[in-house]
């Protein structure tokens, strides 16, 4: 994960809080909210190998597949759950959504935006988008419900989920002026922060 | 390795968790490497149902090699070279602790049916008795599969302080309806056996083997999975030399047959049936009413919880069940669920994925 999200979503999550990182990977960001915000933190990943790397790390994982598992976690009593870049590799994003919004206070989502005009070149092209946050071929890539900026927003309006703050980012990562006034072109990456109504 | 073995004496006796009490017991002890200065690299290995003290390696050249030696050892996941281990057999076992086998200093006579009931909250405080006589202040790990699991789960619970991290493979924090019919038909086969008379066997010097045999014979069936049983012996008939009965046809009954025999030459009837309840009546959470959050919120050991896919008596939704319950109170939780092939014995094998989690834990 790139240097800035970490930042934002550092900035995000408040201190002694408690957080679940859904697709948390090798468990960088965890261990960098447990190491900076003194958060107790849990993991949901489904890839062995990142299993491991957590577990090496000291940190608290759960093997679950998001789509499957989500509806077993009950009455957790978290502040933030965190969904950063696998909300687009869910079978139902929306139904993933919501229930992360009632098991947590607040929800933390990062997402490629397709409408991002390097992938929109690659559409005019013909061909499938490929960029540095979107890098795998067709073939191999474990995206199913790739969207635009717009499509998550109006996800949101639809399901009733209230957008508290919101960063876009541009092509190198970083926050950009263009970015943000024009974030269904300029942005590679949207961030958000999400409650219920 | 290092390996040493000791019956250690108890002379202040327990009060049981049922309020009998033994005015004295023994516990038959093994341990592997050595413990540290400050005394901080203890683990502390809970057995299964009808395992023993005897862990790993073999203590002498006609010993069999232990029951967790894949795991145990030298360089192994719990590394002897590192760690001082240390595994005893259950109170109310057959294999040198304190049973109903045993002679009761009472009376002078084999304890038999009279011997009282146990659960597993009266072996972690009888391992915690021992952990005192150690001199451990503080385990580096309690670990153990299937109701050696329960153990370690309800030392987490029992002493909070007593132990750094917890590994809790194949288990539950409680014993499900099956489990409990599946055991009340072993126990109905020994009770039934003509020479178990009630208990008191010993007396008219003969053992229910035929009982224990079935009992055992069904138990093997539940720790496998149908899929491993399926690749290991198939339809495959039995080649007539190496029939343990004369009624086998079938390579699975010839296993079942030859497994059973030898069981019910080595585990007293007592202990099947006591070891049994004692699984059975364990409800980590039946203090607090059923609520296991509750039970779970003491915790401050960081606990590892494994499951095993092809596990049917104590199935992965068990291991989750503890970790979400844990997770909710703020514990410390990692749950994983392995593939294993096995059945409910694959937290007895080694595998690259599940050698690799626990020595990542422990060193974490």
């Amino acid at each position: 994960m790139n240097i800035s999200l970490t930042k934002i979503i550092e900035s995000w999550i408040t201190d002694n809080s408690k957080v679940i990182d859904f697709g948390c990977g090798d468990g960088s960001l965890l261990q960098f909210l447990i190491d900076n915000k003194n958060v107790n933190g849990y993991g949901v990943e489904i890839d062995h190998e990142k299993i491991q790397q957590c577990v090496e790390k000291g940190l608290s994982v759960i093997e679950q597949d998001i789509d499957e598992g989500i509806q077993d976690f009950v009455s957790s009593n978290f502040d933030f759950a965190i969904m950063a870049s696998s909300i687009q590799c869910l079978k139902n994003p929306h139904i993933a959504l919501g229930r992360m919004l009632d098991l947590s206070k607040q929800c933390v989502v990062t997402l490629p935006n397709l409408g991002y005009w390097r992938c929109r070149l690659n559409l005019l092209s013909g061909k499938m988008p490929v960029t540095p946050n979107l890098p795998s071929s067709w073939y191999e890539t474990d995206n199913l419900h790739l969207c635009t900026i717009k499509d998550f927003e109006k996800l949101c309006a639809d399901e009733g989920f209230v957008v508290n703050k919101k960063i876009f980012l541009n092509g190198q990562g970083k926050k950009g002026t263009l970015a943000s006034l024009f974030p269904n072109i300029f942005s590679s990456e949207g961030v958000y922060l999400l409650e219920r109504k | 390795m290092k390996t040493e073995r000791n019956l250690i004496h108890f002379e202040s006796g327990i009060d049981l968790e049922s309020g009998s009490r033994l005015n004295k017991f023994d516990l038959m002890v093994e341990t592997y490497g050595n413990l540290n200065k400050d005394k901080s690299n203890g683990i502390l290995i809970c057995h299964a149902f009808s395992g023993n003290h005897h862990a790993a390696g073999k203590f002498s050249a006609d010993d069999s090699i232990g029951w967790w030696d894949q795991i145990i050892g030298p360089g192994k996941s719990i590394d002897t070279n590192k760690y001082f281990v240390v595994c005893s057999n259950n109170l109310g076992g057959c294999s040198g602790s304190t049973g109903p086998s045993s002679v009761n200093p009472d009376t002078g006579e084999i304890y038999g049916k009279d011997f009282p009931i146990v659960s597993v909250e009266d072996w972690v405080q009888s391992q915690k008795m021992l952990t005192d006589y150690l001199n451990i202040e503080k385990w580096h790990l309690v670990v153990g599969g299937s109701i050696g699991g329960m153990q370690a789960l309800q030392w987490s619970i029992a002493f909070p302080d007593s132990l750094k991290k917890a590994g809790i493979f194949a288990a539950a924090a409680k014993s499900s309806t099956q489990n409990i019919a599946m055991n009340e038909v072993a126990r109905e086969s020994i009770r039934k056996d003509k020479d178990f008379h009630g208990g008191d066997y010993y007396k008219h010097n003969v053992k229910p083997k035929n009982g224990l045999k079935t009992a055992r014979m069904l138990g093997h069936i539940t720790y496998l999975s149908e899929k491993h049983m399926d690749h290991k012996f198939g339809r495959k008939f039995q080649d007539e030399e190496s029939r343990v009965a004369g009624d086998v046809d079938y390579q699975v009954e010839n296993y079942l047959q030859y497994k059973g025999e030898k069981f019910s030459d080595l585990f007293d009837a007592n202990s099947y049936i006591l070891m049994t309840k004692a699984m059975d009546d364990y409800d980590a959470s039946e203090g607090n009413s059923g609520d296991l959050e509750k039970t779970l919120s003491s915790i401050k050991a960081k606990l590892l919880v494994i499951g095993f896919e092809s596990d049917w008596l104590y199935p992965p939704q068990r291991s989750k069940e503890i970790q979400l319950a844990a997770m909710n109170v703020n514990v410390e939780c990692s749950c994983l669920i392995l593939y294993g092939k096995q059945g409910h014995d694959s937290f007895l094998f080694a595998s690259k994925r599940y050698e690799k989690i626990i020595k990542s834990f422990i060193e974490s």
